[in-house]
């Protein structure tokens, strides 16, 4: 019985982990640029199926699988080209825009992306086996834990770590919760926004990225993973509080593991449970749990 | 108003040209078009970006299959009125939550429900077929049981009218709804609603009202599609469908009156003729609704309205 | 002396607001008779705006309440306040860019003749709608103009048109906030005297104004008060004012002071 229930968290502080990086991504593009981009799960998507690429090619050069977390990173950073070409491709005409036609923007991209990875990787699920089991199981006080997902857990929790020192102590990290909190001061202030605009959404990018490579090991990659991600993101910062951090990590453990609970047994009420969540906190606390401005 | 006509009699008599497919294609856009003037009651004139109407077209087309299968009821005018009320009680609820909030969480809330509405319909597959979904046959039309004919003569014959007929009501119910005063308050409220509510207007309860005519709407523009797709399934629901509602009115224009029908219309031709050619077609319409977002967000009623700049000033 | 006999339509008591430990108002009580015309004045900061907002059921003040024709008003919010009698114009203009000068008047009338949820007959037939809105635009003078889109008016007239539109729901008490501000000096007059005559034409009772310019202030005042750091400094007539040299020099500024009191450029009577 506990074994199971232990299980299960794990399971679901595992996917928690993946929707934290999505997430953190969502609320760093949605703090700074006050954009809702609704293609984060077509970045996470991306990520997912180069994963897939990045491991398959590893395999054949004889990586030993339990090494795949490397080409999965790999694969997760070296999308970070996507973010530049979108931002200045697209999104720069936009911005001071209702923020309507924002939204509506970034529905577009995921139009687009979504025949991008049909054409790149065509239709059918893309599995890569091995790797989950390479990294095999451990024993903690008498219950067996998967490896791979302590690893992701704890991967996620560095990242979440490096951001909250980047937001706390960099420069940079300065900037954006200034930007967050009152653009036109910040611009006032001297601050390069174009430079900012690229950096940042470039940054929500590769978080999206790297959450679907981190993913693949435990599930495939299929078509309407990107569209599907998106509905969970949304619940995770609607239930933490738009642009915030914090928010971001409490969400995804609060959707994470719900989700995994409710695949375990009740599976045809997954997404009912989570929204109606979501509509409860859009009811009561309509700034979420960390909700207002800033990160 | 002439060329209005114009359009009516011509889309009246082009099956009896035995533009067979084409009327076939029309068949949709007669559902699309009433579900789209719906879904820009709420954007073009109060202001409400929803993304979850698909839960609405849903709604309809989940009806008339229930109606017809599970209890019998083969009657297109029943199924219709049942419609309006189901849809009507179901936007009434809905809306009460959703209006209380605007732009962005508005948005998000329509794609919540839309959501909890889809996956409701895709897991309680003892009751609704579940990915599956539910087969649809013929309704009824004033009473007479079109069954003996072949399925196609029947869709581009007497059903093309009828929906056809629907679709005209409609337009000129809307229509009438929009140049009320009633619509005039809904101008305002998006407008400036601070300023809206400094004249006495219940900026909460007229968008209330405004949601639950659009839900109608939408609903019946799902009940006309059902027999034509001759399915219903969860995929009416996802909300990339809801997407669809939005694009054919930024295609078209969402500021103008007939816009959206137009936006529905090329739409329909514009998604078949491109599936047809390239597998790749949404690709293809994001570029379209990226470039309509960027360049020409009025669509392309706006792009003429601005062609034919009107006279505005005066000092 | 009829002072006594006419009724208060609007009573403030002993309103305070404060936010966190700023505190903006403190202690404001006064009350506003039938037939009166009332200027609010103060330096920035004073919290006139804030009062207005206050009056206008827009904000609820921390502690006091506000009666409007003994009906306790105390932040119900300006929808039914609109609905009660009490309207409002705005500092910086506050306008529906994209109707024409009739479309943005018929607003307030359809308001405040409760059609706003009649979806069954065309605006453009109702002609009832249609001549009283009409009427509001001659009484401002913007017929000429009845067809010109908001935004594309010159400001002197969307600042009207704003004041207009407040009009035409025909309240009893409306509270202007500054109406002739950010309007060309030779225009101020102009639209005070619309306004006062176009209330007369309305049956508007009273009318409260915020207001900076000391010349309109003296001309068209019945009573004025003055506010200070968030209370009331002085509460009384133009010409009680003008002998107390206390409160002109600290609310009204060093020129104003020195134009009463050095003698020079007194106001020629009031209205």
């Amino acid at each position: 019985m506990i074994p199971d229930i232990l299980n299960i968290l794990i399971s679901g502080i595992f996917y928690a982990s993946i929707l934290f990086l999505v997430s953190a991504g969502l609320q760093l593009v949605f703090g700074v640029q006050k954009i809702f981009n609704l293609a984060c799960g077509s970045f996470y998507a991306l990520g997912a199926y180069t994963g897939v690429s990045f491991i398959v090619a590893a395999q054949s050069l004889g990586l030993p699988p339990i090494l795949s977390l490397i080409p999965l990173l790999l694969a997760g950073f070296s999308l970070f080209f996507i973010g530049p070409i979108i931002e200045r491709g697209l999104l720069k005409f936009i911005y001071g825009r209702d923020d309507h036609f924002q939204l509506l923007l970034t529905f577009a991209i995921v139009l687009m992306f979504e025949d991008v990875i049909k054409f790149v990787w065509g239709t059918s699920p893309q599995l890569i086996t091995k790797v989950y089991q390479a990294y095999g199981q451990i024993d903690i006080l008498g219950v067996t834990f998967p490896v791979y997902n302590l690893i992701v857990i704890l991967s996620s929790l560095i990242f979440a770590g490096l951001i909250g020192y980047m937001l706390a102590r960099t420069k940079f990290g300065r900037i954006i919760r200034a930007t967050a909190d009152n653009r036109e001061v910040s611009e006032a202030l001297g601050v390069n926004m174009k430079m900012v605009n690229v950096k940042v959404f470039t940054l929500g990018t590769v978080l999206g990225t790297l959450g679907g490579a981190l993913v693949i090991p435990a599930t495939a990659a299929i078509t309407e993973m990107g569209v599907d991600l998106i509905v969970l993101a949304f619940a995770v910062v609607v239930i933490g509080g738009l642009g915030s951090m914090k928010g971001a990590f409490f969400g995804a453990m609060i959707v994470g593991v719900l989700r995994s609970i409710s695949v375990a047994t009740y599976p045809e009420l997954e997404l009912l449970i989570i929204y109606l969540i979501v509509i409860g906190v859009l009811v009561y606390k309509p700034e979420g749990i960390f909700g207002g401005t800033g990160t | 108003m002439l060329s209005f006509m114009a359009i009516v009699l011509f889309i009246l008599v082009l099956p009896r040209f035995g533009f067979q497919y084409a009327s076939y294609l029309m068949l949709t856009f007669f559902g699309y078009g009433v579900a789209v003037l719906g879904w820009n009651l709420l954007f073009g004139y109060t202001g409400l970006l929803s993304f979850g109407h698909a839960l609405f077209f849903a709604v309809g087309a989940y009806t008339l299959a229930f109606l017809m299968n599970k209890f019998s009821i083969f009657h297109m005018e029943a199924i219709l009125l049942i419609t309006v009320i189901i849809s009507g009680a179901l936007a009434a609820l809905v809306g009460a939550i959703c209006i209380r909030y605007t732009r962005v969480y508005f948005g998000m809330l329509t794609l919540a429900f839309n959501m909890l509405f889809y996956s409701f319909l895709l897991k309680f597959y003892y009751i609704t077929g579940g990915d599956e979904g539910m087969n649809v046959s013929r309704p009824y039309l004033l009473g007479i049981d079109f069954l003996g004919i072949p399925k196609m003569q029947f869709l581009t014959g007497t059903y093309y009218y009828y929906a056809w007929a629907v679709l005209v009501i409609a337009t000129l119910i809307m229509y009438g709804i929009v140049s009320s005063p009633f619509g005039h308050c809904l101008k305002a409220i998006r407008d400036n609603p601070e300023k809206a509510t400094y004249l006495g207007i219940d900026i909460k309860r007229y968008r209330w009202y405004a949601f639950i005519i659009s839900g109608i709407y939408t609903a019946v523009g799902g009940v006309l599609v059902a027999p034509v797709v001759g399915l219903v399934d969860p995929s009416m629901a996802y909300w990339t469908h809801s997407g669809t509602f939005v694009f054919m009115a930024l295609l078209g224009g969402f500021v103008n009156f007939l816009g959206p029908l137009l936006g529905a219309v090329l739409y329909i031709f514009l998604q078949d003729t491109i599936m047809s050619l390239l597998y790749y077609w949404r690709f293809v319409f994001g570029a379209m609704l990226a470039f309509i977002v960027i360049a020409a967000p009025g669509g392309i009623t706006g792009f003429i309205g601005s062609l034919m700049n009107k006279e505005e000033t005066g000092v | 002396m009829c002072e006594e006999e006419r009724a208060v339509i609007l009573n403030a008591s002993d309103v305070c607001k404060y936010y966190g430990d700023f505190c903006a108002l403190e202690g404001v009580s006064f009350s506003i008779k039938e037939n009166e015309f009332v200027s609010i004045i103060g330096p920035n900061g004073a919290g006139k705006t804030t009062l207005i907002n206050v009056l206008t059921g827009l904000f609820k003040p921390s502690r006091g309440k506000v009666f409007f024709k003994d009906r306790d008003i105390t932040g119900i919010g300006p929808e039914k306040l609109s609905k009660l009698g009490l309207a409002r114009s705005f500092q910086l203009v506050n306008i529906f860019p994209e109707f024409t000068v009739m479309e943005f008047i018929k607003v307030a009338i359809i308001s405040r003749q409760g059609k706003g949820t009649q979806f069954y007959h065309l605006l453009a037939h109702d002609k009832e709608i249609e001549r009283q809105a009409q009427e509001v635009a001659n009484l401002f003078g913007l017929q000429g103009k009845r067809n010109v889109l908001a935004k594309n008016l010159p400001q002197g007239d969307k600042k009207l048109l704003d004041i207009a539109s407040a009009f035409a729901l025909q309240p009893e008490v409306i509270l202007l906030d500054e109406p002739t501000s950010g309007v060309s000096t030779s225009d101020k007059n102009k639209i005070m005297e619309t306004l006062v005559s176009a209330s007369k034409k309305i049956g508007i009772k009273s009318i409260i104004q915020v207001e900076h310019d000391m010349d309109i202030v003296f001309s068209f005042s019945d009573r004025i008060i003055a506010l200070h750091q968030g209370k009331i400094l002085a509460d009384g007539t133009p010409q009680e004012f003008e002998k107390n040299e206390e409160v002109v020099c600290t609310v009204m500024g060093q020129k104003e002071c020195f134009k009463i009191f050095s003698g020079l450029g007194k106001d020629e009577g009031s209205s």
